[in-house]
């Protein structure tokens, strides 16, 4: 871990750019993934629930 | 049903004749190229069928195809499986180029249609929003575009304009 922020930019480069080079298939199945978290997190927001589970602390807002 | 399902609907669209040629478009087309970017909906670019009686492009005939086999008409979409998928009509000679030039890529044993990169780009710098700039520079700095192609789908377009400012807002040093 690092706060160096040229080497946190150039981590978050090397991520991108090995998730872009992932198979297609692969990233497509990302995008279902990552739009079934989007419609949780949206329902979550809509109807006031949260995720905490008992005695967990609370969500930040 | 996940995105490659859809994917085989949408071929049985056009193998059965109820469109013309479609191509994928939008933040999903974008992934086959970049990493994945979050996105709600499918956008599925189509040449579609008219007759000389009949000037207004008519989606009927995919709705009623898609409902036919578990498909949702919603507003605008058409819910498939878990995704909403919005059919465009490619109109336009930029989108009507793309859909003639779209590349044909293998997803495991599943045909797909899409946009190429460089049309992509294109069509991210024409639209202009927001999102559609952000995409623009993800794709200039994954260096996926043929820098040729690009630039001849820009000048082809008229778009030559739209690019000079863009440069100068997000890709040029300085004040």
């Amino acid at each position: 871990m690092t706060f160096d922020l040229q080497k946190i930019f150039q981590s978050k480069k090397e991520f991108r750019r090995r998730a872009a080079a992932l198979p297609v298939a692969e990233k497509l199945r990302i995008l279902d993934s990552l739009r079934e978290r989007i419609v949780f997190l949206k329902s979550s927001i809509i109807s006031g629930r949260t995720t905490d589970k008992p005695g967990s602390p609370p969500a930040h807002r | 049903m996940d995105i490659r399902g859809i994917l085989e609907l949408i071929n049985g669209l056009e193998a059965d004749g109820v469109i013309d040629r479609y191509a994928i478009g939008g933040a999903v087309g974008a992934t086959f190229y970049l990493e994945p970017v979050a996105t709600m909906d499918v956008d599925v670019f189509v040449a579609i069928r008219t007759s000389p009686d009949r000037l207004i492009l008519d989606p009927t005939p995919i709705f009623d195809y898609l409902t036919a086999r578990g498909g949702v008409p919603e507003g605008e979409y058409i819910r498939i499986g878990d995704w909403p998928v919005q059919f465009i009509p490619a109109s336009g000679p930029l989108l009507e180029e793309a859909l003639a030039q779209a590349a044909k890529i293998d997803v495991e044993g599943t045909m797909a249609r899409v946009f190429s990169a460089e049309h992509l780009a294109v069509i991210a710098l024409q639209t202009g929003r927001a999102k559609d700039k952000a995409r623009l520079l993800q794709f200039l700095e994954s260096g996926v575009l043929d820098a040729k192609r690009f630039q001849a789908v820009i000048t082809r377009h008229s778009l030559g304009e739209a690019w000079k400012r863009f440069e100068s807002q997000f890709l040029k040093d300085g004040p």
